[in-house]
């Protein structure tokens, strides 16, 4: 039971899936195991969409998340689903503007700008990016570093200094929001 | 290949002699187009041992069985379904598919019209008897206007296919229309269909005397063809049909060709050049 | 910590495709359907690349057709789909059944009846691969519980598919097609494969449905000169239709005996902490992920519970479940549907033992602290 486990939630189309995807690519790339679900609505955008990610040492014995670590949530649709599995340990980071009422349980939470932070870097579509970094920088389950080595390997090469930028942002964000409450 | 070609056809030759007598009714046009498609396979020199036969369910279904040969009789409307796996496995087989009016344009019409647009190097002869004989003699999709059947005991009211405008519409790179009445142009039809690269349709106007004709006061199985004979209209390598929904005024002989690259060599092509770039 | 290079992460509907490859699979037939697309997409890259046809067919049933011509010709293929398309193909099924030309479907289960739910998880078509095609038919079906078991599963479905000729199908669910595991497929690098028997020898007189010994008849490959006939109507050793009575019974006696007569490499399952259970919970799949969870959080309050998974989920492997069963208090059995594994669960237990189903078939998976509180509740009766 000592698996980290992870879920990023929010609207289909949001990328949380390739977000997920490069996470989960630098978790194997230091020696980690994962297990990485999906759940999503019969649309191609829109709609609750989520991916969940659980990190161990050995291979993983129950691959769905059962007690977050912690939590994205980037568009309000997202915010009931994980009810039942926030604890007051786990970090959640949402988005202030696209999460107008925030889960009310307890837990450490931390809200950021994080599609208008894409929109400043110029592609609302590097939020995903954005918002993993931020998390990882707040809850340190990933280095900076293997991050950057994964967009640089998983991402077409014409969206890479893009992405580099958004990993850059989501660590400025991390930093100036400080520590959970 | 010459050897065979250069003899004369003797039908025992192609035949199961063991499964005889046959199931087939007296008078009725399938056993025409079985010996017309095996002298055509003989004229063109096709070793048997290399040849596959298949098709659905129906009397047209039951054909296959009698032509000594790799023979599958497959499931209702899927023959040309079942045609296309085994043709993409097995390029070196020659493949006819025997179909039914009802096997082809009722349960099996998505598969004829996808079966066109892949063209992949297919024979299909579809044996049309107006009619649903297997089962009894219900109506089926090319039964015409006003005929009695057991389904439309008070004539036929709903409108018919033209199998062949269909074909081509739905892009077969080869499409004809005979009557068993007319034996050699039958033959030579379908040798061309065989020769013809990408999928060829033909389309064989059979007669159901024993449970069409019956009911429809049509007489025997002459008397039958040769009314066929006067409403067709011999129309070698005409083009297009023109008048739609008239099987009567259906034109006979080669109603269409094109070169249209054929599917097998279509993949090849295409996965050569993705793989070299 | 140490990387190793022989790790990677993998989806469960890619693992299935790079695995049939991997087993001789070189034809694909499908039609696109969530959640198994993925299965189809991974075949149309892969394919070419070995030699092998990908084709996207006009609707399901075509695809089972396609399927199963492809390998009437002598090559291994393979189709995937999902409750409403494995609907659709179940007449053609009942023809691979009939006429013994092997082939593997993959059914990526989805919340149903109908369309139900696409994107969400079921167990629903348990019986539904038992019995779906018409008739008393042979039946081989397998419930892979992770990705690296996906992969192992594929493999074994086609060598089945090929020993006994016959169609083999893989359920899985939703959550295991998307389910992106780390593994290490280094163990596979060169399976056993299994090749159909083909005829040799005499081609006079060779009767295409004769039983060798084992049930299984020697296949004629198209071209090899025996020109044999295959037909959906009942036949005897011929291959020629029949309904003489004797001779059908007969066909039909081998036909659904030659499964038991190769039971040993058919039956696999999976049997954790059984020896002493009082508890044993039966499940396949992703619900036997959790139930395995469950089992140890059982055992860590001191209630002895064990695991039994048919890997093998049809013919159901009666015997090794008998033997764990016998001593246990209760049997539970988690499924994503309304109970239907259960079914077969009762039918082999004595009056002593207690059976109960955990259903839940709203689309979520079993959580293992769900069957935690089910066996106690059962339990504290």
């Amino acid at each position: 039971m000592s698996d980290f486990q992870i879920r990023l939630s929010g609207s289909g189309g949001q990328g949380l899936q390739l977000a997920a995807e490069i996470l989960a690519g630098a978790m194997l790339s230091v020696g980690k195991r994962v297990a990485q679900s999906i759940s999503y609505e019969p649309t191609s955008r829109g709609g609750l969409s989520r991916s969940d990610l659980v990190i161990g040492d050995e291979a993983v014995d129950y691959p769905l998340v059962t007690d977050l670590d912690c939590l994205l949530i980037l568009d309000q649709i997202a915010v009931d689903g994980s009810l039942d599995i926030i604890r007051p340990s786990t970090v959640v980071l949402m988005d202030s503007d696209r999460v107008t009422a925030a889960p009310k349980v307890e837990c450490k939470l931390v809200s950021m700008a994080l599609v208008r932070a894409a929109q400043g870097i110029g592609n609302v579509r590097t939020a995903n990016i954005i918002a993993l970094s931020a998390l990882a920088e707040l809850s340190g389950f990933c280095q900076a570093a293997t991050l950057r080595q994964m967009v640089e390997e998983r991402m077409p090469p014409r969206f890479v200094a893009l992405n580099l930028d958004a990993l850059a942002k989501g660590i400025e964000l991390a930093r100036s929001a400080g520590s959970p409450e | 290949m010459s050897d065979v070609a250069q003899s004369e056809f003797n039908i025992r030759k192609y035949i199961r002699e063991d499964l005889f007598p046959h199931f087939m009714c007296p008078g009725c046009g399938h056993g025409i187009a079985l010996r017309a498609l095996l002298n055509a396979v003989h004229n063109l020199g096709i070793d048997k041992n290399r040849l596959a036969i298949v098709s659905g369910i129906g009397c047209s279904g039951r054909v296959g069985a009698y032509i000594d040969a790799n023979t599958f009789h497959t499931t209702h409307g899927r023959p040309l379904a079942f045609a296309t796996g085994l043709k993409l496995a097995r390029p070196d087989l020659e493949v006819i598919v025997i179909t039914g009016d009802g096997d082809c344009l009722a349960i099996g019409g998505n598969h004829l019209i996808h079966a066109c647009r892949r063209n992949l190097n297919i024979t299909c002869l579809m044996l049309n008897n107006e009619v649903y004989g297997m089962t009894g003699g219900q109506v089926s999709p090319t039964t015409s206007t006003d005929r009695f059947t057991t389904t439309t005991q008070s004539g036929n009211y709903e409108p018919v296919f033209d199998a062949c405008k269909l074909a081509e519409g739905a892009g077969a790179a080869f499409v004809g229309r005979e009557m068993t009445l007319q034996t050699p142009a039958l033959r030579d039809l379908i040798m061309e269909a065989i020769a013809h690269e990408g999928f060829s349709f033909v389309e064989v106007l059979s007669d159901c005397t024993e449970v069409f004709g019956r009911k429809n006061d049509m007489g025997d199985s002459m008397e039958m063809v040769l009314a066929q004979k006067s409403g067709f209209r011999s129309n070698s390598y005409g083009t297009a049909v023109d008048e739609p929904f008239k099987p009567r005024g259906m034109k006979t002989g080669v109603l269409h060709r094109s070169e249209r690259l054929e599917y097998a060599a279509a993949y090849q092509q295409h996965h050569a050049e993705k793989s070299s770039t | 910590m140490s990387t190793d290079q022989n790790l990677q992460n993998l989806q469960g509907n890619r693992a299935c495709a790079l695995a049939a490859i991997h087993a001789g699979c070189r034809l694909f037939a499908g039609y696109p359907i969530t959640p198994s697309s993925e299965i189809a997409e991974s075949m149309s890259a892969e394919l070419p690349k070995v030699g092998g046809v990908f084709v996207q067919m006009e609707d399901e049933i075509a695809s089972m057709g396609a399927v199963i011509g492809a390998s009437a010709g002598g090559v291994k293929a393979m189709t995937a789909t999902s409750g409403p398309g494995f609907s659709l193909k179940q007449e053609a099924l009942g023809y691979a059944a009939l006429t013994e030309i092997p082939s593997v479907i993959i059914n990526v289960m989805r919340g149903g009846p109908s369309t139900g739910m696409p994107t969400r998880p079921a167990q629903g078509d348990i019986m539904q691969a038992r019995w779906g095609t018409h008739g008393d038919h042979p039946t081989v079906v397998l419930v892979p519980w992770s990705v690296e078991e996906v992969f192992a599963e594929t493999i074994r479905a086609f060598n089945l598919a090929e020993l006994l000729r016959t169609p083999v199908i893989i359920l899985f669910d939703e959550v295991i097609g998307h389910l992106v595991e780390t593994v290490d497929l280094a163990r596979f690098q060169n399976p056993q494969i299994t090749d159909r028997k083909w005829a040799d020898g005499k081609i006079e007189g060779f009767k295409p449905y004769r039983d060798p010994g084992d049930g299984v008849p020697m296949m004629a490959r198209p071209g090899d000169g025996r020109r044999v006939h295959t037909t959906g109507l009942s036949h005897g050793e011929s291959g020629f239709p029949t309904q003489n009575a004797g001779e059908v019974e007969k066909f039909m006696s081998r036909l659904l005996g030659k499964i038991a007569k190769h039971r040993d490499e058919v039956e696999r399952i999976d049997a954790r902490c059984c020896d002493d259970a009082d508890v044993v919970v039966v499940a396949y799949g992703i619900t036997a992920r959790a139930a395995h969870r469950a089992v140890s959080m059982l055992r860590d309050q001191g209630i002895k519970a064990g695991l039994f998974r048919p890997i093998t989920l049809w013919p159901f492997p009666e015997s090794a479940f008998k033997a764990v069963a016998e001593h246990a208090r209760l049997v539970l059995v988690p499924e994503m549907n309304a109970g239907q594994l259960i079914l077969e669960v009762e039918r082999l237990v004595s009056d002593k033992t207690t059976v109960a189903g955990l259903n839940l078939f709203y689309g979520e998976p079993i959580t293992p602290q769900q069957i935690v509180e089910k066996a106690e509740a059962l339990l504290s009766q």
